[in-house]
């Protein structure tokens, strides 16, 4: 389910979202030891991205056992030193079963495919998800390995729906073309730059110059027109064809420009110039005394398309070729931002992926897996630690007992047949919401990729570690101000 | 005798972390204030649709009967509200018209959901039949589509008549909306034929007349008065026209500058000097022949000064000054010039010609039209009049609605048609198709269905006919095969829509289902408000 976030704030903006790390952060905690689980979440987003709320679920659970063990008068040292067992126990299992698909590239792209369509069927795009899994795919396939995904831009326009998105291999600028300028380029030399093009101010505040006569105030005039001239006679002599500035190009080198035939793209945002650099392999400029020095950009193709109601400038054939972008369209503007959240999601978890290739079975499979595994080593190892090993095991049960009741489904019912399925050898069964019953993850094609589950193990249990340890809270004293003399 | 109200179990949690009634209870709140804030629109739908007055804090008032103007203008905290206020706007950029349909059909599938919730099904079992609902919706619609060309002028009358009709200005529908028509045709680009951008027409509000004098016109429309103060022409003929961005005045430094005079001779010399640099500046236009100025606005100067323009009228050079920087792409393209924006660059061939700029007077003010532009580009003006300010700004809203009709008959050419008929027809089939649906599903089908009746309901009530009588007779009617079948509000009675001339364009209606459906499910996945920083 989403929730609406809305801000007190100035403007009053709702957002609905259910990315958890995105609720989290916009919370009021007050709290220290909430702000933790804050943390670890804002971490799992940051590292792999997906997976925020699983890990605060996880963290959750895991401290609401320890306060049970708590209460029966054992240590939390102990509870502590349990847990970390159980937790190094329940990552050998995992990866006693996880699967490598990296040499063979059919079997690769259909597990990306299926990480990308569960990653999504919890966010909204789960009705389209088939299509928002090419995509998100196709994009991270042409990273080819890095997880920079800078080079992956993300345009939101309103109108249409969902399934209007498209993924365009070329960069679009969300700009028009000047005036008077030409509407297509091909063979483009671009020359991307930061400076400003509507006057040149002298820096020095209350600068002035006097003079005695019109003329001169004329001939000054003259001068720095002339200045500008030069400017852009020294952009152009660069041999360039497509000229983007961050700044306003005013009307004057706008024309010159557009006599010379070249195409000038003003007031890029700060964005938009990072990214068209890094794509198109060209440095930003400041000024522009060498022309041997700087890099320039290239492109095969720049041409004016038109989205929905707006045109945009579309560069393809752009020298890095793992450029790419994506247009989402939608019904409003909270669809389209959800959308975004969740696509960047699915991006991020998929990068990763490429990375570390090691794919598990979804939909509690692992949890499940875990517990097992952790249960068996709590039955084997004597004195109170093996309390804590076991509230471990049952806190994992945790997550296949959310999902199911967020389904309306029967929670207990469920998770004890899948128990029950898991004591059998090499069982691939977890929780199939659509029939809401027990059902082969592995024929369903659900999977999680490896790196998120160990992520959630992790954090989850450090963070439930560090709480336990906490015996006290001090508040600090207010800092003093220095007295000035 | 235990006659016990069965509760169907919820779901059986064991223990849960969540308060399940507090879910609900967020759940019902925000359906319920997206259902009030579509009944606040819903009365005006159709042509006997009620207009509603709006008093901003800031004292404007506004009459309207645009769906997404009303639910702009008010004032929504809810945030499940909100979501049907930026519908509205996503309906508005899509197809411009069947903004107060799109709100009114997500009402009434909230209050569907409303059931559907009490009698337990989960949330997201509603929200993916929904969607297949919509899905479906959509495949019928297009069937029952009939296929129109540009050339068709007649359908696409129609049609922006069709969207006329609920409007305050419905009388002049029969002059507005061939105007709409034949504006859009005209900007229509025949190497881009299923493209059309809006703001190739520009609407010019004048204040006088009544609506009856709107007009179309060839060329461009000014709401400004020629600059008389130095007593240039007001009419030229055989205009040579250029589009300047420098400032005819004294030069200016962009770094602060002053003239230091040490006597009095110096003084006469600078003076001498400010006409001669005007007079040289002058000299050059007229030496290209150009015989009208556009001066736009410029923030770092004055862009003429008395000086100058006493020069100007003497060269009989037809001056207009302040032209906003956004409108210059504009007429630039109409006029099909480029803009000047040095003086060394005035050349003959960046000027335009027309044959005929003048000043006209109209109403309490004057605009300045100019007429029969060589090589025009794609662009029309329509010159909108009316007798108050109210009337005038609805007028123009609704004109605009018309061209947003049209508009979407050339993405999307084929016509449906109107009166209610399209919704019935979908509530008929989707109810015979839920028939054959499993489970759940079948039971949000048909809710879905039962829904989409709202919308020739709320057209009968709107026009005082009972609802619920003409309701059923319509689906008697569609069950006997007559898929035109409509409510016709002037005669109060069921006729063969079509043959009344009653149609709108396909992509209204799909796009209203396709983003109701879209808004709904994201408000019934919608468990929990959290306020924030």
């Amino acid at each position: 389910m989403d929730k609406i976030l809305q801000s007190t704030g100035r403007g009053h903006s709702v957002t609905v979202t259910n990315d958890g790390a995105t609720i989290l952060k916009s919370l009021h905690i007050d709290n220290p030891a909430a702000k933790v689980l804050i943390d670890i979440s804002k971490v799992q987003d940051d590292e792999v991205g997906d997976g925020t709320t699983s890990v605060v679920v996880l963290a959750g659970e895991l401290l609401r056992e320890a306060e049970k063990l708590v209460a029966t008068k054992i240590h939390p040292m102990t509870i502590i030193s349990g847990y970390r067992m159980a937790a190094d126990c329940a990552r050998n299992a995992l990866l006693q079963r996880v699967v490598d698909n990296k040499k063979d590239a059919e079997k690769f792209r259909s597990d990306l495919m299926k990480i990308a369509m569960t990653t999504l069927s919890s966010k909204i795009l789960s009705q389209d998800k088939e299509h928002f899994a090419t995509l998100a795919v196709d994009a991270v396939m042409r990273l080819k390995g890095s997880t920079n995904l800078e080079s992956i831009q993300i345009i939101k326009k309103a109108g249409g729906s969902l399934k209007d998105s498209f993924l365009d291999e070329g960069f679009i600028l969300d700009k028009k073309i000047g005036l008077g300028q030409p509407k297509r380029i091909e063979n483009a030399n671009i020359l991307v730059a930061n400076t400003a093009m509507d006057t040149d101010k002298v820096k020095i505040y209350g600068a002035r110059v006097r003079v005695d006569s019109m003329a001169k105030v004329a001939q000054i005039e003259v001068a720095e027109k002339e200045k500008m001239r030069e400017k852009v006679q020294k952009i152009i002599g660069h041999g360039i064809n497509c000229f983007v500035n961050r700044q306003l190009i005013y009307n004057f080198p706008e024309e010159l420009f557009a006599d010379a035939g070249i195409l000038a793209i003003e007031h890029a945002d700060f964005d938009g110039i990072e990214r068209l650099a890094l794509v198109t392999g060209g440095e930003i400029a400041s000024t522009f005394d060498n022309p041997e020095s700087v890099k320039l950009g290239h492109c095969k193709l720049i041409e004016e398309i038109m989205i929905g109601e707006d045109k945009l400038i579309h560069f393809s054939g752009v020298e890095m070729g793992q450029a790419c972008t994506i247009v989402l369209r939608g019904a409003s503007f909270h669809v389209l931002d959800e959308a975004e959240r969740s696509l960047h999601d699915a991006l991020c978890v998929l990068s990763q992926t490429v990375n570390d290739s090691r794919v598990l079975l979804g939909g509690g499979w692992p949890e499940m897996v875990m517990a097992k595994a952790v249960d068996e080593l709590a039955r084997k190892t004597p004195g109170k630690k093996s309390h804590a090993i076991d509230a471990f095991s049952r806190a994992l049960l945790a997550i296949p007992t959310t999902i199911a009741d967020n389904a309306g489904l029967d929670s207990a019912e469920l998770v004890a047949q899948l128990r029950a399925e898991h004591h059998k050898e090499n069982s691939n069964a977890g929780i199939d919401v659509i029939t809401g019953s027990v059902g082969d993850m592995s024929v369903l094609g659900i999977s999680e990729a490896f790196k998120v589950k160990q992520g959630v193990l992790l954090s989850a249990t450090e963070a439930a570690e560090m709480i336990l340890r906490v015996d006290e809270i001090i508040t600090c004293a207010p800092r003093r101000r220095e007295d000035r003399m | 005798m235990a006659a016990m109200a069965v509760q169907a179990p919820r779901s059986s949690k064991t223990e849960s972390y969540v308060d399940n009634k507090r879910k609900d209870d967020i759940r019902m709140a925000n359906i319920k204030s997206a259902r009030s804030v579509a009944d606040a629109v819903r009365t005006s739908l159709g042509p006997k649709g009620m207009d509603k007055m709006i008093s901003t804090a800031s004292g404007e008032v506004i009459i309207t009967n645009d769906g997404a103007t009303i639910l702009n203008k008010m004032e929504v905290l809810q945030p499940a509200a909100k979501m049907l206020v930026e519908l509205s706007k996503s309906q508005d950029v899509v197809a411009g018209d069947g903004t107060t349909t799109v709100v009114v059909i997500a009402g009434a599938l909230l209050k569907q959901c409303q059931t559907l919730l009490h009698s337990g099904i989960h949330p997201t079992v509603i929200s993916d039949s929904l969607h297949k609902a919509s899905m479906k919706a959509v495949d019928v619609l297009t069937a029952m589509a009939v296929p129109v060309e540009l050339s068709d002028r007649e359908s696409l009358v129609k049609s922006a008549s069709t969207s006329l009709n609920s409007k305050v200005v419905s009388q002049y529908s029969s002059l507005l909306a061939p105007l709409a028509v034949d504006s859009v045709l005209s900007v229509v680009d025949p190497a881009k034929p299923d493209l059309v951008d809006l703001r190739d027409v520009k609407i010019v509000k004048k204040l006088g007349g009544t609506v009856d004098d709107t007009e179309l016109v060839k060329g461009l429309v000014f709401d400004k008065k020629v600059s008389h103060s130095a007593g240039g022409p007001s009419r030229v003929e055989n205009a040579k026209i250029a589009v300047i961005q420098f400032q005819i005045s004294p030069p200016k430094t962009d770094i602060e500058q002053s003239i230091v005079v040490s006597d009095y001779t110096q003084m006469d010399r600078i003076l001498k000097e400010e006409r001669n640099y005007i007079l040289s500046m002058i000299k050059k236009i007229k030496a290209a022949g150009c015989n009208v100025l556009l001066i736009q606005k410029s923030i770092l100067r004055d862009a003429v000064t008395d000086l100058s323009l006493h020069y100007l009228a003497k060269a009989k050079i037809l001056v207009i000054k302040d032209v906003e920087r956004d409108d210059i792409e504009f007429i630039t393209k109409t006029l099909n010039c480029l803009p000047i924006a040095n003086i060394e660059h005035f050349r003959a061939e960046k000027l335009g010609y027309a044959d005929m700029v003048e000043e006209a007077s109209l109403g309490d003010g004057k605009i300045v039209k100019i007429t029969g532009i060589k090589d025009m580009g794609r662009t029309t003006t329509v010159l909108v009049r009316g007798s108050n300010q109210l009337v005038l700004d609805e007028a123009e809203r609704s004109l605009h609605d018309a061209l947003c009709v049209v508009r979407c008959l050339v993405n999307k050419k084929f016509l449906i048609a109107g009166g209610g008929a399209p919704e019935i027809e979908l509530s008929r089939q989707l109810g015979a198709w839920s028939k054959v649906l499993q489970g759940m599903e079948s039971y949000c089908v048909r809710s879905f269905a039962e829904a989409l009746e709202v919308v020739p309901y709320t057209l009968a009530e709107n026009a005082g006919l009972n609802p619920i009588t003409i309701v059923t007779e319509l689906r008697n009617r569609h069950a006997q095969g007559e898929i035109n079948a409509g409510i016709n509000v002037r005669k109060g009675q069921i006729t063969n829509i079509l043959e009344e001339n009653v149609v709108q364009p396909l992509l209204v209606s799909t796009s209203a289902i396709t983003l109701a459906t879209e808004c709904v499910r994201m408000i019934l996945k919608i468990d929990d408000i959290v306020t924030v920083r």
